[in-house]
């Protein structure tokens, strides 16, 4: 039955109607790439310039985009492939979208971003809440960014940036802070009601990434900071798996 | 020489700068518009496919407890990050998503390797480009991944992963959750604790994560606050 549904998630038909609106962000991109570059020209600045900046962006990015694709495999799971393949191509984060969908899924009556309790209506309203709840940037941008700029525009270059932590940045950290907090104490809660796997994945989790840690800052394993999160997600998953069979 | 080749001066390069980006934003609101629409009609798209529509008396509920936490967290990184990418790069940011993880690192990278200043027209140009060729550079990637997925597609069906699947939400939390509490170890434990016993006290709440996030996360930034104005936040 899971599978079934699962397979429906995965039909061809889907792929393509992904496969557009990725083109057309893609599209855009290439419009803006196009433009910058003559602007770059224009500007008189120096053609190896630019093409070192679009060559080091490139090279830049590979790393965390493998990232990303063990991101929707990670996901593909419980949302099927071209859903996670949209999402992660185009708008969201790995970070966004399981929690997104999980606050969707608890938000419509489901106990959690489970695959035996979706169904096609859930998953299309899922799919509704992650992408009007991520659209906050985005709608800045539509609506403010002209004024917002001109006003930086205002200000002396370099001016607009301080290397000390303000109240806004500890904020933000302690926000996220309580995210996790939350979620742990919730499978703390669980564990009390003797359903221990949500709990025991989370702590294999941590326990890759405090591997993961150990290895970037004192073995400085640098490349590893593009990797850390999915890894530590991966390993975790799989360990649910045997310890599902314990449990 | 004619005037069209010799190099601009100052003044001529300003003025052409405003109207370049007075431009990039005519076009990036108009594609960042037309994205949202094809962003916002798939839902109902893949609804088609799959004999259904979504339902919009549940979607508010999800739709609240999904704003309430990203729609202030968009509006600090909109702040933050705007001045870093300027405006064509900002269009493509917000749309092409992954910000924090790769567009912002990767922008950096090609401005302090091009040594652009932080709001000159070299910034705006150079950022611009990085995040473009970050972006198509990441949907080429993802697509190649997606088909090489396709010949594992029985194996991630298989009913033996189930609780592997299942378990994504804990696997994440537990992972980012350790690189959280590291950065804000002075005041992590309070909400860790809170969070526990009141689940353990009030287990109705273990199904309610999300009005458990806003009660947590509220309660974390009060905490963070006390600290910030008793300096204890200072060398951290």
């Amino acid at each position: 039955m899971e599978n079934e549904f699962l397979s429906r998630l995965n039909a061809p038909v889907l792929y393509a109607l992904v496969g557009v609106v990725i083109a057309s962000v893609a599209a855009m991109c290439v419009f803006f790439l196009v433009k910058s570059w003559r602007a770059g020209v224009k500007l008189g600045m120096d053609k190896a310039v630019l093409k070192k900046a679009v060559v080091s962006s490139a090279t830049f990015t590979v790393l965390p985009a493998v990232s990303i694709l063990l991101g929707v495999v990670a996901l593909s799971g419980s949302l099927g492939i071209p859903l996670p393949w949209l999402r992660l191509s185009v708008i969201g984060n790995l970070q966004y979208e399981v929690n997104v969908a999980q606050i969707a899924a608890t938000g419509i009556g489901l106990s959690g971003l489970k695959i035996a309790e979706m169904t096609p209506q859930a998953y299309v309203t899922i799919a509704l809440v992650m992408t009007a709840g991520i659209l906050g940037g985005a709608l800045c941008c539509l609506f403010t960014l002209k004024a917002y700029t001109k006003k930086l525009g205002q200000k002396k270059p370099d001016a607009v940036h301080s290397t000390r932590k303000s109240f806004g940045d500890w904020a933000m950290i302690a926000m996220f802070v309580g995210m996790c907090a939350a979620y742990i104490g919730s499978y703390v809660g669980s564990a009390a009601q003797d359903s221990w796997l949500p709990l025991l994945t989370a702590l294999a989790a941590a326990a890759v990434m405090a591997l993961c840690e150990v290895l970037e800052r004192k073995c400085a394993v640098r490349w590893l900071e593009n990797f850390d999160l999915a890894v530590s997600m991966l390993a975790a998953m799989a360990a649910a798996v045997g310890l599902n069979q314990i449990l | 020489m004619n005037a069209t080749d010799r190099p601009m001066t100052p003044q001529e390069k300003q003025r052409w700068f405003e109207q370049y980006t007075a431009g990039m934003h005519r076009q990036g609101r108009l594609w960042l518009a037309w994205n949202l629409f094809l962003l916002l009609t798939l839902p109902f798209a893949m609804g088609l496919v799959l004999d259904t529509m979504p339902d919009l008396n549940v979607f508010w509920k999800g739709f609240f407890n999904v704003a309430i936490i990203y729609y202030p967290t968009s509006l600090v990184e909109y702040l933050i990050y705007v001045p870093m990418l300027g405006s064509g790069a900002s269009y493509l940011s917000f749309i092409t998503g992954n910000l924090s993880n790769l567009k912002i690192p990767c922008a950096v990278n090609a401005r302090e390797m091009a040594d652009a200043r932080v709001g000159t027209p070299e910034n705006e140009v150079i950022s611009t480009l990085s995040v473009a060729t970050s972006s198509l550079v990441t949907v080429l990637i993802l697509a190649l991944g997606v088909l090489l997925l396709q010949p594992l597609q029985p194996v991630l069906e298989n009913p033996v992963l189930i609780p592997a699947f299942d378990n994504v939400v804990p696997a994440l939390f537990g992972a980012l959750g350790l690189k959280y509490f590291l950065k804000g170890k002075k005041f992590a434990a309070i909400p860790l604790v809170l969070s526990s016993a009141v689940c353990i006290l009030v287990p109705a709440l273990i199904r309610q994560t999300s009005v458990l996030l806003i009660v947590i996360g509220g309660l974390t930034i009060a905490v963070a606050w006390v600290f910030y104005r008793k300096g204890a936040l200072e060398n951290e």
